[in-house]
């Protein structure tokens, strides 16, 4: 078991903040890994963010959209042109106590568990359930991470009717998927219906014209519309959508990119090829914020640590720093050179993953990554890695560790 | 929730006739955040109308899961006072106050009231075969017992006064009213209460919010959760209280306000007790609701326990 000691014990913290909820064998333990998917050959490379050393590299079968539960606790690479779905033991698991969480620090681990299916694309994970979609195929698939964990996934399904490039939120005993367009189910989606695992419809379908686009926030989950966002809750259980319609103020244009906050309950999008939309549902129609981007921009991410910010790159080869507050770019930085969003759009192109005070952006032309600090927002590290490193995800954190 | 607000009324107050000249400034003389619906009302009652007020979590929701929005961050950037319960209720607290850089007061409301601890002593985490012990987080459902409510609102007072002088014998006038109206309160309560029989006097709610009431008010309360919603109940947890009250005279299982009210139902069906209505427990009802203010949901939870608990 591999952990990063703090300089003072845990025990010594609190009794700093007048706490009695450890003892003296408890230490403060901090780990951050990255999982990097290289777009040139079919691997996963695991590396230690704070030395910067790479752990384990995992073979798959094709190029992959790499995605993290919020619990950190697995990573899934979902491999849209092999038709595979595969499953990564990241080692690190936190233990919620309520006062303090408990971090267990194990060597990754790549999971048996693997999906095979036609063209499988969005993937979703909410508090532990997951929802996998096929774009070539007519239901969506749900399980649990534990299950994954446990290396025995149960496997719910919910018909689609027609397959499509959609998309399933899932929930306990519902999902959120969204409806394929009936004249042509090759065009976007046209809305998103609550459904439960007996094959039932759960209240009207609601309408969302182009549907493309998802995230959490919170306990919200948004799917984005052509005409706004549908905004997902639950107060009994049972999903609940409204939508919520993009202002007149705004111009024409709407987001297909969603990402949510983390730690603050917003969402930021595209707007365009060279704007974000951030919105606060909260505010209704005044919660719509645009953000005018130097260049078209090649990826944006969320601070789940700093949550004030988000981070944008552009096609300038600049690291943007987003204040969701005011809606303007505070900080730029120069990392990489020039790359263009012409070409194909799953090109490999920088990447961005937050790993505690690191912003991590993958350079797959320079075949480097870039390491900047969050708060100072300078560049403080490069790290190689051959290849093309391409999409990347960050998880970790701190915990207490307890030990003899 | 409807949807979209859990919360974040930018609420000018005006709606009670305060004593001793709480009237009049065109201007509020305090900007105050208040971080969920409860310690909303208490300032309400001490600030009128010298404030601007705004609660973070709002009527019906859960402030244990809360997460701020870019508007909270907003609000208490541009506070003069945060009035919070503190004892690690609101989570969210901290990286709000991160995010807005706000040099705002922060008030704890918990501080000088009485304090319960974990009654089970707290948790162990088992490394290999070998118990580690934590203490558990003192209980910060504090407002359930209305002698806290009076130090909260005592609390609130002297912030006020201490940011607003020229205020303060106009929150101290309206102290003195709220107090004798929650002492009013806590006196209606207790004569209600004393008239149920001891073998009436248990009962089954979500969560262990109501540790302050039962030990002020002489009842007791199973839960299947923790202190906090964000614990979730686990089977064994479920199994084991279901086995637990059939050696107990448990009178009704209730709902919370703030929590799907699916497994206590579960937990009603499998223990073959009746369900006895919904307690506001960790937030107000909304205005047109039963329980808008505290005397309001402390006055409403009373009835439905004595409904439910009654003899027949």
């Amino acid at each position: 078991m591999k952990k990063r000691i703090l300089a003072r014990s845990i025990a010594a913290l609190a009794v700093a903040i007048g706490s009695t909820s450890a003892y003296a064998h408890d230490e403060g333990v901090t780990e951050w890994r990255l999982f990097v998917a290289d777009q040139a050959s079919p691997t996963v490379s695991v590396i230690d963010a704070t030395d910067k050393a790479l752990i384990d590299t995992y073979e798959l079968s094709g190029p992959a959209a790499l995605h993290r539960t919020s619990s950190g606790q697995t990573v899934f690479a979902v491999q849209g042109s092999e038709g595979r779905v595969s499953a990564i033991n990241t080692g690190i698991a936190f233990h919620d106590h309520g006062d303090h969480a408990d971090i267990d620090v194990d060597a990754p681990e790549r999971l048996d568990m693997e999906l095979a299916g036609e063209r499988p694309a969005h993937f979703v994970e909410q508090q532990g359930y997951i929802a996998q979609w096929f774009d070539g195929e007519d239901e969506a698939r749900f399980f649990t991470e534990n299950s994954v964990l446990e290396g025995k996934p149960e496997i719910r399904t919910a018909n689609i009717e027609a397959a499509h490039h959609g998309v399933a939120v899932p929930y306990q005993h519902h999902a959120v998927v969204s409806i394929a367009n009936p004249d042509d189910a090759s065009q976007r989606p046209i809305g998103a219906r609550v459904v439960d695992f007996e094959g039932n419809h759960v209240g009207e379908d609601v309408a969302c014209p182009g549907l493309h686009g998802s995230a959490g926030s919170g306990s919200l989950y948004a799917l984005a519309c052509q005409t706004g966002l549908l905004i997902i809750s639950t107060q009994d259980g049972t999903p609940e959508i409204e939508h919520l319609t993009y202002p007149a103020s705004l111009p024409e244009g709407s987001a297909s990119t969603l990402l949510g906050g983390k730690g603050l309950q917003y969402f930021i999008g595209n707007f365009g090829a060279d704007r974000l939309v951030i919105i606060d549902p909260s505010q209704g129609e005044e919660g719509f914020q645009l953000v005018q981007l130097p260049t078209r921009r090649v990826h944006f991410a969320t601070d789940p640590i700093r949550p004030r910010f988000a981070y944008v790159f552009t096609e300038d080869g600049q690291l943007h720093k987003v204040d969701v507050l005011s809606g303007e770019l505070t900080q730029s930085l120069r990392l990489t050179d020039p790359y263009s969003m012409d070409g194909h759009w799953n090109d490999p192109r920088p990447r961005i993953a937050v790993a505690g005070d690191n912003i991590v952006v993958t350079d797959p032309a320079a075949e480097t990554l870039h390491f900047v600090d969050a708060n100072s927002f300078e560049q403080v590290d490069d790290m190689p890695l051959e290849g093309k490193p391409f999409n990347i995800v960050a998880v970790g954190g701190s915990g207490v560790s307890h030990h003899d | 929730m409807g949807l979209l607000r859990a919360v974040v009324t930018p609420l000018l107050v005006s709606m009670v006739a305060f004593s001793a000249g709480t009237a009049g400034a065109s201007e509020p003389a305090l900007k105050v955040v208040a971080s969920f619906s409860i310690i909303n009302d208490f300032a309400q009652q001490i600030g009128g109308d010298r404030i601007a007020l705004t609660s973070i979590v709002g009527p019906d929701s859960d402030a244990h899961m809360y997460e701020p929005t870019p508007a909270d961050v907003k609000a208490v950037a541009q506070a003069d006072i945060v009035l919070i319960n503190g004892l690690m209720f609101e989570g969210f607290l901290a990286r709000l106050i991160e995010a807005s850089g706000s040099d705002a007061e922060i008030v704890t409301l918990t501080d000088n009231a009485e304090i319960l601890q974990d009654p089970q002593g707290g948790h162990y985490h088992f490394i290999g075969d070998k118990a580690v012990f934590h203490a558990a987080p003192e209980d910060p459902h504090a407002w359930q017992s209305v002698s806290n409510a009076q130090v909260y609102v005592s609390n609130i007072a002297q912030a006020f006064c201490a940011a607003d002088p020229a205020g303060c014998r106009a929150y101290e006038a309206n102290q003195q009213r709220y107090s004798t109206t929650l002492t009013a309160l806590d006196d209606d309560i207790r004569e209600q209460l004393s008239t149920l029989p001891e073998s009436r006097r248990t009962a089954v709610v979500a969560h262990h919010a109501f540790r302050y009431f039962e030990n002020a008010y002489g009842l007791t309360f199973f839960a299947p959760q923790g202190m906090s919603t964000e614990s979730e109940a686990s089977a064994a947890n479920v199994a084991g209280l279901i086995d637990e009250l059939q050696s107990q005279q448990v009178s009704a299982v209730f709902a919370e306000n703030i929590s799907n009210p699916r497994l206590v139902e579960q937990i009603a069906t499998e223990a073959g007790l009746p369900m006895g209505g919904t307690l506001y427990s960790d937030a107000l009802s909304n205005a047109a609701g039963p329980a808008s203010t505290y005397e309001a949901m402390m006055r409403y939870n009373v009835a439905t326990l004595m409904s439910a608990l009654t003899p027949p």
